[in-house]
């Protein structure tokens, strides 16, 4: 039984019973230091690491930043003093988090690092999802169905671009275009839309695009947090349609919260791309552990999220590796 | 019927219990209560704590007061006027990143090439003053001049246009901090050179505990009791206290902050003394920033965001220096930081959630302001 | 003639010490009642108990022969009793009409009838000869039509009694014209009215009778053509100088240490031209409002000045107060709480405020305490404030007397050249008050020029070498000590020529 199917058990309060992981010799106490607990993102995450250390005997000290990068750096000092085994940090952004890094290694204490990655990946043991693998995984299966829907057109694309001053946004778009890029026969050039991470913005930009270019076969937005913005464009003019009726727009997003896994299922949308949260936490606390076992206090790794796509396709077996559906699960979005 | 006796001993009780009072209210009005206080709260929570005394942790106690206090003296200043600073976390955020602009090694045009500043203050060669000779000195004196003139801005506004300084400084605050923020685009700015980051963290004297086992991972267990932030902070203080309680502008500022009209009418400066208590409050800002830039190693336009003032404010509060104006001592302010920074540390190893932390600072703060309007009316009350 | 109202041995005293004693006084219906008297003669007082604000603590009141006890100001105007205040009790964001009919709105069908209480308005609006639309908001209005108002409101309530109190102080002499005109024609419909004012000559013109107080007591009544102004005067003031001041032990000096030349600031005063010598006490006297301590402020340089100049040994004088102590001026406000006194603070910081920045060492102005120490107990002991630990006992702990003495004490650090001192014996016992008249000698004895700002004639006359006697901004006498006059300089305050 991996620790995935474990989390699951715990999430939903039932005792599955035996789980396999490298059990340290004796119980270990890890300090858990994120930064807050605004979006249903981090909730996922913070409940991911906790019930999981917790479940499994270990002792975790959570410390809360509350976006403050000194009061995190304040709050892992705390930690070490305390004498807790090894630390993992979900850090403010990835320059302090190479300044926390070091603080804990300078101290002997082994430290990870979650979800967002330092600038300084030479460091501590840093896990971190790859955007443009998991936009072109959820890509790619939307452009086969569309072609196979469609083989002998020419396919319009659109993306909805995020903020491209922000990496994450510029990784995705990269995905992307890997992915369309594979059947260049088959797709036109895409049409972009600029969101700026904003919902009004994207709202303002992609009314204006779908009013020029009615025909539009396949869309991907950089996060899913934009299918509300999406259906609100598309309804009003017929194009909100589920799989299998005549006008569905294939559409795909990344992230994987709570709306995708339930447009998912309702078959509006067809893939969203994802950080496989629960591979990420599992790593973080494996290596963790592992460092603690074999008393390496400076351990150094990088520990690749390659993600995976839920797709229509595959909903049925893997709906419970991601977040946003656990989360969906759980009652969130009836909250 | 009483007897003489009892009398007497009614007497004596009542005159007992009013010596106790008048005692309990001598400790609460002396200048050292909060010394005691925090020294008391110590004592008590440590049996429960056994990490509250661990070297590792004074080390981070000490290491925590030091930004904080440099900060808090400034606010003390403006408290001690009658007027607050709101500003000073937005001061901190701008200067930081003025300090990482001019300073920086170099830039990556990835993160940076977005922002305004880029090919103006910095670009892949570093910070506009890399590679000068004394860069970082260099750096930090412009800062510094930067940060001030944030503070003189504040207090030409407060003393001539009458402004009063919670919009003043709260316009600022929010103007300050928007326009960090733009000039990076929201980015940090990294690579600051060696010796600047040493301000932030480098130790001077350390003191070595042997190996500590309680962990799985032995430690080496090396702790930093003096650092430069500890001489940068005191230093400053020191030069703060004499210039509030030792010399002449020290005592117009308690004079406007006692009774602006007689301090006027006296023929104190008072707008000039509005003005650099002000700018006072900017500049010890700006040593923050050197403080937690440093430490954090980079320059951050969100640093001091957030709850930040509500520490600098309640530590200063807390130390006794009055809401009301005309009383104020850096030494008061040393211990309130002390006291709030122990409050926050030990509510740390409490394993208390932030929230619960936050609502339990709020209501020390509380007790602090309430203690201040106590003291005032004792104050009335003795006089009259 | 039957008494609408009627008092008999009236007594108000506050804290033992009486303000109102004994007063028998009917006032008939259909009488101008003129009631004059200095300032603290009991004026006040006798209105507030007639309004209801506080009860006599003996005596008694009767309204149209019953007995009159109000409670409260409702009381005494729902009997019909009517006050036209200096400050008017009207809301500015209202209408005319609405100020009107503020206690009993006219209702049709539930809601206010509008029309029926703008038709009610206009008819008393004309009567008045006040030609304003109902609707106008009273804010609108300048301070006469206000008063009109005002009036309006008690005719509305058909007030037995109108109480003017003061009622010309915020007036144009058009407006005051007018209000004169009103009154006389409420007097021909039968009003009974009280009139309280300073300005002798209007109270003569509109009284029908005369009361005049002073200490409390009632000391002259009848009808008003009995009295002339100068007897008006006489019976306000009838009392001698105690002996509470102390001789004066110096001279003046012919040498000019402040010279000012045609002062002015518009609507505060007009036209100030003086000179102070060496060694002299120079008193300025003149009522509330007059513009005495507005005069002081410009030339300490607080306040405004609009036009003039002042010179100060022969150099002209500008800058704001810190230069002004500079040249050696100094400043007792009226006011020492707000302006004089840090009262938190310990006394010897309040001494040591004004000459701070003599104790300081170069080259960061390090406080010398020593010094500061030494300074400010030599002063102690030269006022005589009664505090033996300086250092730290704060100022709020004294007695006003020796407030006062803080107050003044911290200017004679710095060796002043120009004292002025307004009001200083305000809120102060007697003995106190004498031995600060004994510190004003020694002020002039050694040198020093003082003005010294007072409503307190005797205190002038007992202390003063000249008196400067100022009303409505303007300088309207000027007497040297030994043409001192008590009626003369009244009526020169009260700007009538005294016969």
């Amino acid at each position: 039984m991996t620790l995935r199917t474990k989390l699951l058990g715990t999430v939903f309060a039932a005792s599955t019973a035996g789980f396999v992981f490298a059990s340290p010799a004796s119980a270990a106490t890890i300090c858990f230091a994120f930064q807050d607990l605004e979006t249903e993102f981090w909730v996922a995450g913070h409940q991911a690491i906790t019930t999981t250390l917790a479940e499994a005997g270990h002792t975790v000290i959570e410390r809360n930043a509350n976006e403050d990068a000194n009061r995190q750096l304040e709050q892992v000092r705390d930690c070490v003093a305390q004498g807790v085994d090894g630390i993992i940090i979900i850090p403010q952004d990835g320059e302090s988090a190479v300044t926390i890094v070091n603080e804990a290694q300078d101290n002997d204490v082994p430290i990870a690092v979650f979800n967002r990655p330092p600038s300084d990946l030479s460091k501590g043991i840093i896990v971190v999802a790859d955007n443009a693998t998991i936009a072109a995984q959820a890509v790619d299966f939307v452009a086969q169905e569309a072609i196979a829907a469609n083989p002998d057109e020419t396919l319009q694309p659109l993306i909805i671009v995020g903020d491209l001053g922000d990496p994450n946004a510029v990784g995705r778009r990269d995905g992307f275009y890997e992915a369309i890029n594979r059947y260049p026969d088959n797709f036109a050039e895409p049409i972009e839309v600029a969101s700026e991470w904003d919902a009004a913005t994207a709202l303002a930009n992609l009314e204006a695009a779908i009013t020029a270019n009615p025909d539009i076969d396949l869309l991907f937005t950089s996060s899913d947090f934009l299918f509300p913005t999406i259906r609100s464009v598309l309804e009003p003019r017929g194009m909100w349609v589920p799989r299998g009726e005549d006008g569905h727009i294939m559409m795909a997003g990344l992230d994987g919260d709570a709306t995708a896994c339930q447009l998912i299922k309702d078959g509006y949308v067809d893939a969203t791309g994802v950080q496989d949260l629960y591979f990420e936490a599992e790593s973080a606390m494996n290596a963790i552990l592992a460092a603690i076992e074999a008393g390496d206090a400076q351990p150094n790794d990088v520990i690749e999220d390659p993600g995976f796509a839920l797709t229509a396709g595959n909903i049925g077996e893997r709906e419970m590796d991601m977040w946003g559906c656990v989360l969906l699960s759980q009652g969130f979005l009836d909250q | 019927m009483h007897s003489p006796r009892d009398r007497e001993k009614v007497e004596t009780i009542a005159q007992r219990r009013r010596s106790v009072w008048v005692r309990a209210r001598s400790i609460i009005l002396s200048d050292y209560f909060i010394l005691w206080l925090s020294i008391a709260y110590f004592l008590a929570l440590a049996p429960f704590l056994p990490t509250l005394t661990n070297p590792a942790n004074l080390s981070n106690l000490l290491s925590n007061t030091w930004p904080l206090l440099a900060v808090a003296v400034g606010q003390t200043f403006v408290l001690t006027i009658a007027g607050i600073d709101l500003s000073q976390g937005a001061v901190i955020g701008f200067t930081s990143t003025v300090m990482a602009l001019l300073a920086a090694t170099t830039a990556s045009p990835d993160v940076l090439s977005g922002a305004p500043v880029w090919g103006v203050f910095i670009d892949e060669s570093g910070g506009l003053f890399h590679g000068l000779p004394f860069s970082v000195t260099l750096s930090l004196v412009v800062m510094l001049m930067v940060g001030t003139l944030v503070g003189v801005l504040n207090g030409v506004a407060v003393a001539y246009l009458r402004m009063p300084p919670f919009m003043m400084t709260l316009v600022t605050m929010i103007v300050v901090s928007a326009f960090a923020v733009w000039i990076t685009q929201s980015e940090n700015i990294r690579h600051l050179p060696e010796h600047l980051i040493m301000l932030g963290k480098g130790d001077l004297i350390s003191v070595y505990f042997g190996e500590q086992d309680r962990s799985q991972i032995p430690r080496r267990e090396i702790f930093t009791l003096i650092g430069y932030p500890a001489i940068i902070t005191i230093s400053l203080a020191v030069a703060a206290h004499i210039l509030l309680n030792k010399t002449v502008f020290g005592r117009q500022v308690i004079a406007v902050g006692a009774n602006r009209k007689a301090a006027e009418i006296s023929g104190v400066p008072v707008k000039r003394v509005i003005v650099t208590v002000f700018a006072i409050s900017a500049f010890c800002a700006t040593v923050g920033a050197i403080l937690y830039g440093a430490r954090l190693e980079a320059g951050r336009p969100t640093l001091g965001e957030g709850t930040f003032l509500l520490d600098v404010i309640g530590a200063t509060v807390i130390g006794g220096t009055s809401l009301f104006g005309g009383k104020g001592k850096i030494i008061w302010t040393v211990f309130g930081v002390t006291f709030f920074v122990l409050l926050s540390n030990t509510l740390n190893l409490m394993n208390l959630s932030t929230f619960h932390i936050d609502m339990a600072k709020g209501a020390v703060i509380l007790c602090a302001a309430l203690l201040d309007v106590a003291r005032n009316r004792y104050a009335k009350e003795l006089g009259s | 003639m039957s008494a609408l109202l009627g008092l008999h041995g009236l007594s108000k005293s506050w804290f033992g010490v009486p303000a109102v004693s004994d007063m028998t006084l009917e006032i008939p219906s259909g009488v101008c009642l003129g009631v004059i008297g200095e300032n603290g003669a009991g004026k006040s007082t006798l209105m507030n108990m007639i309004g209801g604000v506080v009860p006599p603590t003996a005596g008694s009141m009767t309204w149209r022969g019953t007995s009159f006890e109000p409670k409260s100001p409702a009381d005494a105007k729902a009997r019909g009793i009517a006050f036209i205040h200096q400050e008017l009790n009207l809301f500015t964001n209202l209408t005319v009409a609405e100020n009107i009919f503020i206690d009993d709105f006219p209702y049709r069908f539930g809601l206010i009838d509008k029309r029926q209480m703008a038709q009610r308005t206009r008819v008393l609006l004309d009567r008045l000869n006040l030609h304003v639309e109902p609707d106008t908001p009273v804010g609108d209005l300048a301070p006469g039509e206000r008063q009109l108002v005002e009036i309006a409101k008690a005719l509305h309530r058909q007030a037995a009694l109108m109480i003017f109190d003061e009622p010309t102080t915020s007036l144009t002499a058009r407006e005051t014209e007018k209000l004169f005109e009103t009154i006389s024609a409420l007097k021909a419909d039968g009003a009974t009215i009280v009139y309280i004012s300073h300005i002798l000559g209007d109270v003569k013109a509109l009284s029908d009778h005369l009361a005049v107080l002073r200490d409390g007591y009632l000391v002259a009544e009848g009808p008003t053509e009995r009295f002339d102004v100068p007897a008006m005067i006489n019976a306000m003031i009838g009392r001698e100088l105690s002996a509470i001041y102390p001789p004066r032990t110096s001279k003046p000096a012919a040498q000019v240490v402040l010279e000012v030349d045609g002062l002015s600031q518009a609507g505060v005063v007009e036209d100030i031209c003086f000179k102070l010598h060496r060694g002299e006490i120079l008193g300025i006297f003149g009522l509330m409002g007059s513009g005495r301590s507005e005069l002081a402020r410009m030339i300490f340089g607080i306040d405004p000045t609009g036009s003039g100049s002042l010179f100060l040994h022969d150099e002209i004088v500008t800058g704001d107060a810190r230069d002004r102590i500079a040249r050696g001026m100094a400043f007792v406000t009226e006011n020492r709480r707000e302006e004089g006194l840090m009262m938190d603070a310990a006394i010897s910081d309040n001494l040591s405020l004004v000459t701070i920045e003599d104790f300081g060492r170069p080259p960061i102005a390090l406080l010398d305490p020593e010094r500061v120490k030494a300074r400010t107990e030599a002063v102690r002991d030269e006022v005589r404030i009664k505090a033996a630990d300086i250092a730290t006992q704060a100022a709020r702990a004294l007695s006003g007397g020796n407030q006062q003495k803080v107050v003044i004490g911290k200017w004679l650090l710095g060796a002043p050249q120009l004292f002025i001192l307004d009001e200083p014996t305000r809120g102060v016992d007697v003995g106190a008050k004498h031995e600060i008249y004994t510190i004003i000698d020694r002020l002039a004895a050694s040198g020093g020029a003082v003005l010294l700002i007072s409503s307190e004639l005797e205190e002038l006359m007992g202390t003063c070498d000249r008196i400067l006697v100022m009303a409505q901004g303007e300088i309207t006498g000027e007497f040297a000590k030994d043409a001192f006059s008590e009626a003369a300089i009244i009526a020169a305050a009260f700007q009538e020529v005294a016969a």
